[in-house]
């Protein structure tokens, strides 16, 4: 069925039709490495796409560290200032426990590896995508 | 390391019978280069004959070409399987040559505007009175958008539907052009008479 329609377009191609067609022939061109230079490239490529978020989270990581250690301390020293009965919670809230206290560094910490957390989980999941 | 390598040699030989359409979906399921290396492999000549014909230059061209095929495998997930991959791939190609053409006007406004003469570039000024085949003086009549669309269908062989996909054109608007360009290279050649291009 499609050679016959082929054959039909081709029939309705006028003598000026196949001249042009073989005026516009051109030889084929040889890869010689065309192609695997164009892989190459492309693999390069989403090497570098999938090493850009670890080695960017890893230098941001470097980089914050000291300013996020600070703030660290920073916060400790403030929640030392806050009185104590503010950060007790009440036993009627969680009857189960007796009485939870935070410690000073506890606070921020679990609120830094909170973040350094979802900031993970958000970074794996772009990784994968 | 052996078996990586007999494993790539069975894979290659398999993938030359495999279609296009499914080297394509290889390729972006599981962001296969070999696949897509296949399909350099099977449509590198068309696409380089192609903008050869447009641009400046071979070296230029086959840049071109390769900066074809990065988009291609950047927008691959766009291909619905409409038509055939060599028309969406010259389509690719076209664009690319529009967004070239369009960069190096900008740099040679901006060369003219701080008093730089910029060299000529026409295929016509770079090249020797000698070297200029039938096919250049051929193409020298018609303007770009002529010859594009002319050396996608006598060239490459597209149908009108495809050339229109290919630049966005109604296929009505797409056989005027070639209407005209048939004109402009009669009325300017005696076609009969002619080396290949």
């Amino acid at each position: 069925m499609t050679s016959k329609i082929i054959n039909m377009v081709e029939k309705l191609k006028d003598a000026e039709d196949r001249l042009l067609e073989s005026m516009f022939a051109a030889e084929p061109i040889a890869d010689d490495g065309f192609s695997q230079r164009i892989v190459t490239h492309i693999r390069r490529r989403i090497w570098v796409r999938r090493l850009a978020l670890p080695v960017a989270m890893l230098v941001g990581g470097l980089v914050a560290f000291k300013p996020a250690m600070q703030l660290v301390t920073v916060s400790s020293t403030l929640l030392g200032v806050v009185p104590r009965e503010f950060l007790e919670i009440p036993a009627s809230v969680l009857p189960q426990v007796e009485s939870v206290t935070f410690g000073m560094p506890l606070m921020p910490m679990i609120v830094l590896s909170a973040m350094v957390l979802v900031a993970g989980i958000l970074g794996t999941r772009l990784l994968n995508e | 390391m052996a078996c990586d390598g007999a494993w790539q040699i069975i894979q290659s030989a398999t993938l030359l019978e495999v279609e296009d359409q499914s080297l394509v979906t290889l390729a972006v399921a599981s962001q296969d280069t070999t696949a897509f290396g296949e399909l350099i492999r099977r449509h590198q000549s068309q696409v380089r004959n192609f903008l050869r014909k447009l641009a400046a230059d071979p070296v230029e061209a086959d840049d071109l070409s390769q900066e074809t095929f990065l988009h291609a495998w950047d927008k691959l997930q766009t291909y619905s399987g409409r038509g055939s991959f060599i028309g969406w791939l010259l389509k690719v190609a076209y664009t690319t040559f529009l967004q070239s053409k369009r960069k190096s006007k900008r740099y040679s406004e901006v060369l003219n505007e701080v008093g730089y003469v910029a060299e000529q570039q026409s295929r016509s000024y770079t090249q020797d009175a000698d070297e200029v085949s039938d096919l250049d003086k051929l193409l020298a009549v018609l303007t770009e958008d002529e010859r594009a669309i002319m050396v996608m269908s006598y060239a490459c062989g597209l149908s009108h539907r495809e050339i229109g996909d290919a630049t966005g054109l109604p296929v009505g608007t797409v056989k005027s052009i070639i209407f005209r360009g048939k004109d402009k290279i009669r009325t300017n050649f005696d076609i009969k008479d002619h080396k290949h291009g």
